[in-house]
């Protein structure tokens, strides 16, 4: 719940102290004890992280962790039925073929760019990528290890091979394929949802969108010039998305509902979605306050500063009480999932809406005047000139957000959706647990998952925003 | 004062829809009045190649969009209300509400309206208690990581790192049931320091100051000497700014309290006295002291060290942002790290630091309303009771949202407040 993209000045290391040619003896008096204040200060912290360590590896010696083994289904998919179990693997498996490819491809193309403008590639390799994701590698693991049975140790380990393995593959891989490599991991996300959800006209819809601006993509790439190519263009782009979208639903297959979701990828599937549908919406908004016209400003104003202004929590309140009122009276309740993720898109669309419009102010003003002076239609200079570069420089911010969004999908627990936190009051309930104390075992279970994915996103987007060169220009 | 609040909301949005309105309306006279214009010269454009006609077009099919749809949400939330009978009116706030609070007087017979208001005080005594304890150690640790000590600096970044990618709630339940509740002894074995504290997993209590004849006379005394203190602190502060000399505002302020407060306890025969806690046979506090609530004191611990995390990381960046010629001139002058610190860094660190600080603030005031699942009786958890004792939802959400609003709205303006005073002025 953070504004991230002005709360957080850009943050530098502070310069790191020669240590590494002084024998201990040497370092402890350069950088422990080398006046009298720090020698105190040295004792009285290192009494504090002494006390601490020690505390903590005595209730880590101290503890069984029998009840995480017993409850770990519940934690990480709740009560899913086994029968259905292989649609999780499935869609785990292409989510992460999907990120792999992204990671490769972008990482080369940023590759390629510092080549080709002969500065220093960024150095890339598995064992600095294993470096770069220690946490969530080391957490994944540790969940496997919590595991009865041997089936999901080797899934895990799969998983995360076929990241490198795919990562590997991609950043092989010829040119052409790479600049299309974000279509298929559009398409690769959406397939994995759907292979959880089931395919019906929701998923025609999104696949045919995805189709439908990558075949735009694709035709402009061409020169389509003159009045009857821009019919021609447009013909193709909507045939191809509509023959999709009819491909989808005809292949159809009964998806699993979302009443029985739950566990840690409910966080991870409610975050994605409400950063995914809230998007458009926040751009929208964010162009609407920069409007000149009073009434889609006030508009805008209004409804970003009033979600802006009131908790998540205030809101989740509203989707479980008062959303179900506002629904045609001959309609049914929908699950509170799905009230849930209403709400989260239009929450996250009010922050994205301010981030962005940070970066809509940072765009230069000659720009504007540029494209004015080319003789570029409003839409066009939004579309081609502005907008490009807003979203470039907003990327960390968004990141920031995304984490934030993670964070907060803990609270799903007060409209009675079993996500990861509510798993661990469930587990806590088990008879056999009850009144034994264990909660703190549980919440720290619970606190280490998350701290893995928002540890490790959170230092990826400010390596992104050193990249992006954000806030040094 | 929910009643007025409502109006005062109800006026607001209604003098913007006249804003708005009268906007639109004069953008359409003066449009109307340039194409006259241009029509009596012979330059008429076609209204579709026209700029201000194109904008009016576009803000009423804008305008009859939204207000198609929310004529249609409403019309659904009409029928759905009629269909199980739901009151919209307000009068619901003079019913009993019939819930009580943990350590508050308010019983079951008491109305829904002193319901939400006692909820509304406890988000506002997290608030108050928690900013500035926030703001204190988050600027300690922030200096800290930039401490040219290693283990210090050490410490301070795995506390940032470890405490900044926690939900804010597994924080808090974190504390609560991880260490507050298994870590304090039961109340029968509650730990008593000194005989003047309290500590048990129930709740805290600390000695306080009981008042006995004479009380109001006394506290008007040391208001006034509290007032009497600041005066001759300003004093101080002029004659150091015309002399030089040195000024030792705290000590004169202090001494002129001091000096009061003593002779007024000893002219009133002793007005006040320590009370501490005491325990009866089963370990409950029965009289004295003031006590705190376990769920109030989780919460008010778990969302300082989450806040602190945050603002660390605003006040370190500010202390880098400041120009690094100030620290070399106050180097030169030979000040020691605190004066360095006290009058040359964190004076202008803080002028770059207090715009996102003001959005940490607001966070805070957000993330108190957290309390629901560790049940501390603050505003969301009794909106939450009430909607589960069939008080009407609608309102009750209306209501919640609206005081927040109000928190926010109050809490920004002293920010910005606050931040112009803060800022050179001058250009």
């Amino acid at each position: 719940m953070s504004d991230l993209f002005l709360a957080d000045p850009i943050v530098v290391d502070p310069e790191p102290r020669p240590h590494g040619r002084l024998s201990p003896g040497a370092w402890a008096r350069a950088n422990l004890f080398d006046s009298r204040v720090n020698s105190v200060i040295t004792v009285i912290a290192g009494l504090i992280a002494g006390f601490l360590t020690w505390a903590a590896i005595a209730w880590l010696i101290s503890i069984d962790f029998t009840i995480i083994r017993d409850t770990l289904r519940i934690f990480m998919i709740g009560q899913f039925p086994d029968d259905e179990l292989w649609r999780l693997w499935a869609a785990g498996m292409v989510l992460m073929t999907a990120i792999g490819l992204a990671a490769g491809a972008t990482a080369r193309n940023a590759h390629d760019v510092a080549i080709s403008q002969g500065l220093a590639p960024d150095p890339s390799g598995p064992l600095l990528l294993a470096r770069r994701f220690w946490a969530i590698l080391a957490v994944l693991i540790l969940f496997a290890s919590f595991a009865r049975t041997i089936q999901p140790m080797v899934g895990v380990l799969a998983a995360i091979a076929l990241v490198f393995l795919v990562r590997q593959l991609a950043w092989a891989a010829p040119a052409a394929i790479r600049t299309r490599a974000m279509y298929v991991t559009a398409l690769l996300v959406v397939a994995s949802m759907l292979v959880v959800a089931g395919t019906s006209r929701l998923g025609g819809l999104c696949i045919g969108l995805v189709v439908f601006v990558w075949a735009l993509n694709e035709t402009g790439r061409r020169d389509f010039s003159g009045s009857s190519g821009k019919v021609l263009r447009w013909l193709i782009t909507v045939s191809a998305a509509v023959l999709a979208g009819v491909i989808v639903a005809m292949i159809g297959f009964e998806g699993f509902g979302w009443k029985e979701w739950g566990g840690i990828h409910v966080n991870l599937f409610t975050a994605v979605v409400g950063i995914a549908l809230g998007m458009p919406l926040g751009i929208l908004l964010a162009l609407g306050r920069q409007s000149k016209l009073p009434v889609v400003r006030t508009a805008s104003v209004l409804y970003i500063e009033f979600v802006r202004g009131v908790p998540l929590i205030s809101l989740l309140l509203f989707s479980k009480l008062l959303l179900p009122l506002f629904l045609p009276i001959t309609m049914e309740r929908p699950t509170s999932l799905t009230l849930a993720i209403i709400v989260i898109m239009g929450f996250s669309a009010a922050y994205i809406a301010e981030i962005v419009r940070g970066g809509l102010q940072a765009v230069a003003k000659g720009q504007t005047e540029a494209a004015q002076a080319l003789g570029l239609s409003p839409g066009a200079m939004q579309r081609l000139i502005i907008l490009p570069q807003a979203l470039r420089a907003v990327i960390p911010a968004m990141v920031g957000q995304f984490i934030a969004l993670f964070k907060d999908t803990t609270l799903l627990t007060t409209v009675a959706v079993l996500e990861f936190l509510d798993a661990a009051a469930i587990a806590n309930n088990q008879p056999q647990f009850l009144g034994k104390g264990l909660a703190p075992v549980t919440y720290l279970f619970v606190a280490v998952g998350f701290w893995a994915f928002a540890f490790t996103m959170s230092k990826e987007s400010r390596r992104l925003e050193r990249r992006l060169g954000v806030g040094t220009r | 004062m929910i009643i007025a609040l409502l109006w005062i909301v109800a006026i607001g949005l209604g003098l913007t829809l006249v804003y708005v309105a009268g906007r639109l309306c004069y953008d359409t006279w003066s449009a109307v009045k340039q194409r006259r214009y241009d029509k009596s010269v012979g330059q008429l454009a076609p209204p579709w190649r026209d700029t201000k006609v194109l904008a009016i077009v576009a803000q009423l099919a804008f305008a009859v969009v939204v207000g198609l749809a929310f004529w249609y949400l409403w019309g659904n939330f009409r029928d759905r209300t009629d269909a199980i009978g739901l009151d919209l009116s307000f009068d619901f706030l003079d019913q009993p509400a019939g819930i009580t609070i943990a350590d508050n007087p308010l019983t079951a017979a008491d109305t829904v309206g002193e319901a939400i208001t006692a909820g509304f005080l406890n988000t506002i005594r997290i608030i108050i208690v928690g900013i500035p304890l926030a703001v204190l150690l988050g600027t300690l640790v922030g200096i800290a990581r930039l401490s040219n000590n290693w283990l210090l600096r050490k410490l301070a970044t795995g506390y940032v790192e470890f405490f900044r990618n926690i939900p804010p709630l597994v924080v808090i339940v974190f504390i609560w049931s991880g260490v507050y509740l298994t870590a304090f002894p039961r109340s029968s074995e509650s730990w008593r320091p000194l005989n003047w504290f309290v500590f048990n997993n129930a709740k805290f209590a600390f000695p306080s100051i009981e008042g006995l004849d004479g009380f109001v006379t006394f506290r008007w005394i040391v208001l006034a000497a509290v007032i009497a203190a600041l005066a001759v602190g300003y004093w101080r502060t002029q004659v150091f700014v015309k002399t030089g000399a040195a000024h030792h505002r705290v000590l004169w302020g202090l001494g002129t309290l001091l000096t009061i407060g003593t002779v007024a306890y000893f002219a009133l025969d002793g007005p006040v006295k320590f009370s501490r806690p005491t325990l009866d046979e089963a370990g409950r506090i029965y009289e004295g002291g003031i006590r705190m609530q376990m769920p109030y004191a989780a919460m008010v611990t778990a969302l300082v060290l989450y806040t602190a995390t945050h603002i660390s990381e605003i006040v370190r960046g500010s202390i880098q942002a400041v120009d690094k010629g100030q620290v070399e001139a106050s180097e030169a002058l030979a000040l020691s790290g605190f004066q360095r610190y006290r009058f040359v860094i964190l004076p202008q660190a803080m002028r770059i630091a207090f715009p996102p600080l003001i959005n940490q603030f607001l966070n805070f005031s957000k993330n108190s309303s957290l309390a629901l699942l560790i049940g501390f009786g603050e505003i969301t958890s009794i909106i939450n009771n009430l909607a589960g004792q069939s008080q009407p939802a609608p309102q009750l959400i209306f209501i919640l949202m609206l005081l927040y609003l109000v928190i926010s709205l109050v809490l920004s303006l002293l920010g910005n407040l606050i931040n112009r005073k803060l800022q050179i002025v001058g250009r």
